[in-house]
């Protein structure tokens, strides 16, 4: 029998005072993240509270009722992020994960349209190449950029959530998934418990991966369900207390009489905060009666960030 | 365990007429000697030829094992550690300094469970960056849900000085933020890994002044752990029970006061209890439960578990957008209330009872 020797290698070659390899100190971490804009939701009072938008290298889950906005704000975004970086956006392509088949083809053809819309008027504005601009960004164009899966099963979600590491190495320039919804197939039929727990969390930790390693921005949609706390049914997000526990970020969707709200639920560094926003023909815009402005979400976007650079 | 034939060079005593006696009594490697019953084995050794040799031999591996574990330590020597090198971090919230007596305690590990959104996130980040600020040393906060936030932690260590950035201010913030390093984790064998190397490192090297680790912060532990806990086999119970066996170990030996941070699961009658189960529980030295009304910005802290604390006291913090600070005051246990009551009402009856006595 021959025992194999087992030598513990390790790299005595520590960067400076006991620290951990592969760590950063904060103060590079601050500086690259001035280096990755967020991605607007065109909706100017959502971005304020946002903190400009939503952020790369961090997992945002966005919940509310049935019909408030949530597939909106998804392919909202799924656009947004193809906003080119002359004009302030990522520049990037989109993955859309959508498990209840609620994404239309000819809404996102709607938004993209909208959406050059108001780049071209600000182009006017910012004096940028008409022409060439019109060229480039075509409504069909941008529906190119989405990367479109549509899985029927809980195995499928993990499977494709494993791929995805691989797709993305392919696909450089993938800079968003959006996972519409990420409950859908863990609600019904699951009898046991604590391994629908085990799953999740081990999900919500590879999409944490993904999300850091490749810098993206990783939105996931949840929906709602009563509970029984502190004596009377409340709405919360639905998949337990284990899985909010797996985001960085939460947002809830809620309505406030005729008005839709978004409310800042978790954040490590952004103030908790409701903001209006209301869904249009163009898309997820301001709240119509805060909207006495001429420009839309993205004019705004681009004036503030190009207008520095 | 090391097979006999690897120690043969560092000790040569240990040569193949040892080896060869004790493969003659099926001992290959020195688990097997440890299994072997010495005395049997010595007794063996007597009927050889180099009787004398071969019992050295044994001797020699006897203290090789010896070697392996902590010295002992007597009271005094434990004492005189504690008062030298087990000192107390301030967390930079005076509502969990007040409740902790001083903050947190190098060589022990704190726990913070609580619900969702309840603050342990920002506990942790006030904490580092304090711990930074007063240079005290420097920190290692290992995240695995991406909220490692450098603009807070400016926020926290910017919060005295002036709005206005000069050059000696920016100076002064680099350096203190240099102290903090931020490692991503994502699953358990990672952070195995990452402690492992830490702790080679700490042994390694030679620590002095403002660069010795002070503080770790896992944040969370049980985001790393519910994906392998239960099922059908229990390795993710005994990787579980290792991770906080290494943590307490790094803790004890380095002289670092760890943190680490855990969520809540409904319980029974729906109560929520903190996850990670029943092991888990006797694991940390201190655990605080958090919680914060919905909404508001009013935190509660109270003392779960505590080795030289009576559980169940309470403080109150504001968590608002500059730092943690202290709202109402320590809510005291009903039973000191009580208990000043039953004072108050002693002092009158003596009192009574000496103007009774004394007047008639």
């Amino acid at each position: 029998m021959r025992v194999a020797s087992h030598s513990h290698r390790l790299d005595g070659s520590a960067g400076g005072c006991g620290t951990v390899n592969g760590a950063q100190t904060a103060w590079d971490l601050l500086h690259e993240e001035a280096m990755f804009p967020r991605i607007t939701t065109s909706c100017e009072d959502l971005d304020n509270i946002l903190g400009g938008g939503i952020n790369c290298k961090e997992v945002t889950e966005i919940g509310g009722v049935p019909g408030i906005g949530k597939t909106q704000l998804g392919i909202q975004l799924a656009i947004n992020v193809q906003i080119p970086v002359d004009y302030g956006g990522l520049g990037g392509k989109a993955i859309y994960i959508d498990t209840e088949g609620s994404f239309m083809v000819e809404r996102a053809l709607q938004i993209a349209e909208a959406c050059i819309e108001d780049m071209s008027e600000c182009g006017g504005l910012l004096r940028k190449d008409f022409q060439a601009f019109q060229l480039k960004m075509h409504p069909n164009n941008i529906l190119e950029n989405i990367f479109y899966f549509r899985v029927c099963s809980y195995t499928e979600q993990i499977a494709l959530i494993n791929y995805l590491d691989k797709f993305i190495s392919e696909h450089k320039d993938v800079k968003i998934v959006i996972v519409d919804s990420v409950t859908f197939h863990f609600r019904q039929d699951f009898d046991d418990l604590a391994l629908r727990t085990r799953l999740l969390s081990g999900m919500a930790l590879k999409l944490m991966k993904l999300a850091k390693d490749f810098s993206l921005v990783v939105v996931l949609l949840n929906q709602v369900t009563t509970k029984y706390i502190d004596g009377s049914f409340q709405l919360t997000l639905a998949l337990g207390d284990s899985w909010s526990h797996s985001c960085t970020n939460r947002v809830i969707l809620y309505w406030n009489g005729n008005e839709r709200y978004a409310y800042i639920d978790k954040s490590p560094s952004l103030r908790s905060a409701s903001a209006p926003y209301s869904v249009t023909s163009k898309g997820i815009r301001n709240s119509a009666s805060n909207c006495k402005r001429i420009k839309s979400g993205v004019v705004h976007l681009v004036i503030s960030r190009v207008g520095h650079g | 365990m090391a097979p006999l034939k690897s120690l043969e060079q560092e000790y040569p005593i240990l040569d193949s007429n040892f080896q060869s006696f004790c493969a003659s009594h099926d001992i290959f490697s020195v688990e097997d000697l440890l299994l072997h019953d010495l005395y049997v084995l010595a007794a063996f050794a007597e009927q050889e030829s180099s009787s004398e040799r071969l019992k050295q031999g044994i001797a020699q591996v006897l203290s090789i094992i010896d070697g392996q574990h902590q010295p002992w330590l007597n009271g005094i020597e434990l004492l005189e550690d504690a008062q030298r090198n087990k000192h107390v971090l301030s967390t930079g919230c005076e509502g969990i300094d007040l409740l902790l007596h001083g903050g947190l305690r190098v060589g022990q590990l704190t726990e913070l469970v609580g619900p969702s959104s309840s603050g342990k996130t920002q506990v942790c980040l006030l904490a580092a960056s304090n711990v930074a600020k007063k240079h005290i040393g420097s920190v290692v906060y290992l995240d695995t849900g991406n909220s490692f936030s450098p603009q807070r932690v400016t926020q926290f260590i910017c919060q005295h000085s002036d709005p206005a950035i000069d050059q000696a201010k920016h100076r002064t913030l680099q350096k203190v933020m240099n102290n903090i390093s931020c490692k991503s984790v994502f699953d358990i064998f990672t952070m195995f890994d990452v402690l492992h190397q830490l702790e080679f490192n700490l042994r390694s090297q030679m620590q002095g002044g403002d660069c010795k680790v002070q503080l770790l912060i896992v944040d969370s532990v049980s985001s790393m752990v519910t994906p392998i806990l239960g099922g059908s086999g229990s390795q993710g119970h005994a990787l579980m029970i290792s991770a906080g066996y290494l943590l307490k170990k790094l803790a004890h030996e380095h002289n670092i006061a760890v943190l680490v941070t855990n969520h809540t699961v409904g319980g029974d009658g729906g109560i929520s209890k903190p996850a990670l189960g029943e092991s888990w529980k006797s694991i940390p030295h201190v655990r605080l439960l958090l919680s914060c009304d919905h909404g508001g910005s009013i935190c509660n802290v109270s003392i779960l578990k505590h080795p030289s604390m009576v559980e169940s006291f309470a403080s109150l913090f504001t968590m608002c957008a500059i730092d943690l600070s202290l709202s109402l005051s320590l809510s005291v246990r009903p039973f000191y209330k009580l208990f000043l009551l039953h004072m108050v009402f002693l002092f009158l009856f003596t009192l009574f009872n000496f103007f009774s006595s004394g007047c008639w």
